[in-house]
């Protein structure tokens, strides 16, 4: 079958690590190519020149090496068709799809090679089987790391769920509400947390990081890190005595710094392990060497405080791995158009959702800051108070450092509609206000979404196309200018509180998991997984899966559902006792082998 | 009142024509509107860039023919350095200018420009010659002295000059009105729907000298340097152009020199040379955003001027120090870069600006009050029945 191939570059990123020219060279010695082309860059492609080539040449087969999918795809096989040719003959090598961005060059060349031969890569590229021990490392307690462990755990197999934070739970457990169905986010997930806490299957280490993990497929030895707590879990009644007589405060981790806790505290009171803990970095007895306060563990009535405890490490055997890290948000003051960190009353997604959380500092209550005076530091400030003046107008800026090529390129999923849901609990709570919602595209794709943007603007949201290009303070009144697409008008609007719905990036540390692992991260940072649309929840490496929202953007039905898919996974190895090795470790002239064997060519 | 509805032509090769024109991203666009927010001048009824970056996807040439937006633009690039898809909303307005720049000329020879430089190149090169074997072979017989350079038998008399001078200028001056009134046919006259009574064509007309030597609409931009080197440039090129035109005798004349003539003559060659100067080195280090994409004719347009004003002051040094020889010679150079940049730049490229940006100042400001009126109008009935009620 004559074949022809065609390189072509989507994006810049995409081709990190390649050598193309050696890549045209090898695709040139194949059997079967007739002639290879560089396209370059993006090339603007002309389906007709293209047809006359394709019959210049007789071929019969077109390989198109390096796109991604959809970009041009379409092009040639229209130029196929025109030349009166097989337009299931088209295929596509994707560098991004199969793992060659990361892996480098010999990749690049076994995807080609696969296309040149007609046989799909996962098929040619099929890593073996090896012994599996039955322990499973998740790393990562958010609703994506629970709902793997409980799965698993419930099948009767072990699990060590680590977690870097004190308590499990994650983002879900700041939200207030889900979307579409306004469903209570604490009411899902605090008994899945507690279930965690509970389980005997489950080895649950929370305020633990990830080390190190050494060893091959089905036989990862892993070394975790447990911070000293300095409060013994078992003992900790979580009576409150500790958190009240401690000097220190510090801004809140769990409500996103819009209000403050204690040196010792407890996330919050539905936390798991429902124990508190000190932190060290804040208490004013490390800073003073030991020397000041430690008045936490004189008052303890359960003389639970630890002030001596020092940081552990254990090491365990596992056969399988969970990614599930999840995401951290974009930082809104890249962004200084916005004024985030300046103008008090522009905040972020996640102070909205605490704020108008019931369990949250306002109490549920959707306020304004107001300026106060600071005796003791003597200045003035803006501070969040439950009694605050309610905002008259608030606005939602949709795309926050997501679809930007100045930020973060890709579509963040969730902002859309988090953002549509805001706009509900604003209204549903201050039925008087005025509420906006900026977008550019309205991404409402799931089960019920669609319905459910549609139902927010007929209760009176005002959506408005067009992205909000600034946020300026004029006489005290912050005003938003924008172009209002729809109705081709430009529009300044003054509003009392602006919600910056900021996109999702990588959590912090994905890069040292991801060396550590040795798998691939995606040219914005995401885990890579083995196949786009087969293999989603594998990796390069084999026995280590990704669930949820590191992987890519995800919402929660979508995060849960990876999870259970994770799981099945893993319980697959654990129950025959052989999982998948590395397709990371397969070679070229292997995978190149095996193609043509399944080819008969 | 339901407008008859009218079925627009669209031109889907549009985005590519405008390529040759400079624009090459306009199709990442994604319509945020983040361009038209940011940019100073985007006010009602003339928002843009975004509109017509649409225009252009959509490949609504009739409608982007009759738009006088691009001339409202001054590329301060701030659209270009925020949109988020790098669609390069300001490079696509230069490019649009071009475009309209070969639209409204009738002959066709501009659009040929844009398209190819080499042509354009090939064009002043040609120019250039043809004026050298004009003049010297004019100068060789009516027996001008090589030697002489001002006087009788001078090898280019100035009065002669002078008298081409204002030949050339009724020329250029010709084919610029005519484009000047196809411009106002497309994006004035055509539209059925617009009735512009002409009283407002007249109590408008101040605008025209107004924008042309102030600029003061471009002042309006948030960085100042780009507008102060404009106006500079400007400015200079027209005190040339008075002292060419008006006061040639007295420049030709010496030995010795009348200050009160040349030291504007002066003072405008430091400004040509110095504005020109910091464009090139600004185009050669892509220092701003303005200046970060050259399209071929941007070239041509800044090294002619530079060779223009250089020659031209050399061959007056020369003149001045006694070697009139030389000066003889450096000014066939200079008229040599002179006939073909004002025959070629003003009428049918980069030059035509002079008289389009004023000329969209004063258009645009008319047919927005006249398009008020109309809405007034239309309101008036309704207005009344409320009033009565």
């Amino acid at each position: 079958m004559r074949t022809g191939v065609f390189i072509v570059q989507a994006s810049e990123e995409g081709q990190e690590g390649i050598n193309l020219h050696a890549v045209e060279l090898y695709a040139a010695n194949l059997p079967l190519v007739e002639k290879v082309r560089n396209l370059g860059m993006r090339p603007r492609l002309d389906p007709v020149t293209l047809a006359e080539e394709i019959k210049a040449d007789r071929l019969e087969r077109v390989v198109i090496a390096g796109d991604s999918p959809g970009f041009f795809k379409p092009v040639f096989t229209r130029a196929m068709a025109l030349a009166g040719g097989d337009t299931d003959e088209v295929r596509l090598a994707s560098f991004r799809e199969h793992g060659a961005t990361g892996m480098g060059t010999p990749r690049a060349e076994s995807i080609v090679a696969c296309a040149v031969y007609g046989v799909p890569f996962p098929l040619a590229a099929r890593p073996g089987t090896t012994a599996t021990v039955p322990g499973t490392l998740i790393i990562g307690g958010g609703v994506a790391g629970i709902q793997a462990a409980l799965e698993i755990a419930d099948a009767g197999k072990p699990v060590y769920l680590v977690e870097r934070q004190p308590t499990i739970g994650g983002h879900m457990a700041m939200f207030d509400k889900t979307f579409p169905t306004l469903d209570c986010a604490a009411c899902i997930l605090t008994p899945k947390m507690v279930a965690v806490g509970q389980h005997e299957m489950i080895d649950l280490m929370t305020y633990s990081e990830v080390e190190d993990i050494s060893g091959s497929p089905g036989h990862y030895r892993v070394r975790v890190r447990k911070r000293a707590r300095h409060v013994d879990i078992e003992a900790c009644v979580a009576c409150n005595t500790c958190t009240e007589v401690c000097p220190r405060s510090t801004s809140s981790e769990f409500d996103s710094g819009i209000a403050n806790r204690k040196a010792i505290y407890i996330p919050f009171p539905q936390a798991v392990p429902n124990a508190y803990v000190l932190d060290e970095a804040s208490c004013l007895y490390f800073e003073s060497g030991g020397e000041k306060c430690g008045v936490c563990a004189k008052k303890c009535p359960k003389e639970c405080i630890d002030l001596s405890e020092k940081d552990q490490t254990v090491e365990f055997e596992v056969g399988n791995i969970v990614i599930a890290t999840g995401y951290d948000v974009y930082d809104a003051t890249k962004i200084e158009r916005y004024g985030y960190g300046k103008l008090p009353n522009v905040i972020t997604a996640l102070e909205f959702e605490r704020m108008t959380n019931a369990s949250g500092p306002t109490g549920g209550k959707i306020v304004t800051k107001v300026l106060r005076h600071n005796k003791r530091k003597k200045i003035d400030e803006w501070v969040l108070d439950p009694e605050g003046p309610p905002p008259g107008r608030v606005a939602i800026i949709h795309c926050v450092g997501s679809r930007d090529a100045q930020h973060n390129p890709y579509c963040s999923r969730v902002c859309c509609m988090y953002s549509l849901k805001f706009a509900h609990l604003v209204r549903e709570k201050l039925p008087d206000a005025t509420c906006y919602e900026f977008y550019i595209d309205m991404r409402a794709f799931g089960k019920g979404y669609e319905e459910f943007a549609e139902r927010i603007a007929a209760e009176g949201t005002f959506v408005v196309r067009g992205r909000t290009a600034r946020i300026v303070e004029e006489n005290g009144q912050m005003v938003l200018k924008g172009e209002d697409i729809i109705n081709d008008r430009m529009v300044d609007t003054p509003v009392d509180l602006v919600i910056l719905a900021v996109g999702l990036v990588p959590a912090r540390g994905s890069d040292k998991l991801a060396a550590m692992l040795g798998i691939a991260r995606d040219e914005d940072g995401w885990f890579s997984e083995l196949d786009y649309n087969s293999d989603p929840t594998d990796t390069e490496r084999g026995g280590v899966f990704v669930a949820g929202a590191c992987q890519a953007p995800k919402d929660i039905p979508d995060t849960v559902a990876q999870a259970s898919a994770v799981a099945a996974g893993v319980l697959k190895s654990v129950n025959t006792g052989r999982g998948l090795d590395s397709r990371a470790d397969l070679s070229l002239s292997e995978i190149e082998a095996r193609a043509r064997s399944l080819a008969r060519v | 009142m339901r407008r008859p509805s009218m079925a627009i032509r669209v031109n889907p090769k549009l985005i590519d024509e405008l390529e040759l024109y400079g624009a090459e991203d306009v199709q990442n666009c994604y319509h945020c509107g983040n361009c038209s927010a940011v940019c100073p001048f985007s006010k009602e009824p003339y928002i843009f860039p975004r509109r017509p970056m649409r225009y252009l996807q959509m490949g609504l040439e009739d409608k982007l023919k009759g738009s006088l937006e691009p001339w409202l633009c001054y590329y301060c690039g701030q659209c270009s350095e925020e949109c988020p898809r790098g669609a390069e909303p300001g490079e696509t307005m230069m490019s649009l200018r071009r475009w309209l720049t070969s639209k409204y000329d009738f002959s066709g020879i501009s659009r040929l420009f844009y398209k190819s430089g080499k042509i354009e190149l090939l064009a002043v090169i040609g120019g250039a010659l043809l004026t050298a074997l004009a003049f010297v072979l004019w100068a060789v017989l009516r027996g001008g002295n090589i030697h002489s350079y001002s006087g009788e038998n001078a090898f280019l008399p100035a009065a002669s000059i002078h008298i081409f001078d204002w030949a050339l200028a009724g020329v250029l001056l010709a084919l610029l009105l005519t484009n000047c009134v196809r411009m106002w046919w497309f994006t004035m006259g055509r539209d059925k729907r617009l009735k512009v009574p002409f009283w407002l064509y007249l109590k408008g007309l101040y605008l025209l000298p107004l924008h042309f030597l102030t600029q003061k609409r471009y002042a309006k931009c948030e960085h100042k340097r780009p507008w102060a080197i404009h106006l500079a440039l400007m400015l200079s090129y027209l005190i040339m152009l008075v002292l060419i035109m008006f006061f040639l005798g007295v420049m030709w004349s010496g030995p010795e020199i009348d200050w009160r003539v040349h030291v504007f003559g002066y003072l405008a060659t430091v400004g040509l040379l110095g504005t020109t100067i910091f464009a090139l080195r600004g185009r050669l280090k892509k220092s701003e955003p303005h200046y970060a994409h050259s399209h071929e004719t941007d070239w041509i347009f800044l090294v002619l001027l530079i060779f223009v004003a250089f020659t031209g002051i050399l061959q007056h040094i020369l003149h001045r120090v006694g070697f009139d020889a030389a000066a003889n010679v450096t000014y066939i150079v200079h008229l040599m870069g002179v006939v073909p940049m004002l025959g070629l730049e003003v009428p049918f490229s980069k030059w035509s600006h002079l008289a389009y940006r004023p000329l969209a100042m004063y258009f645009s400001a008319v047919r927005a009050e006249a398009m008020e009126r109309e809405e007034k109008k239309a309101l008036e009935p309704a207005m009344a029945a409320q009033s009565a009620a």
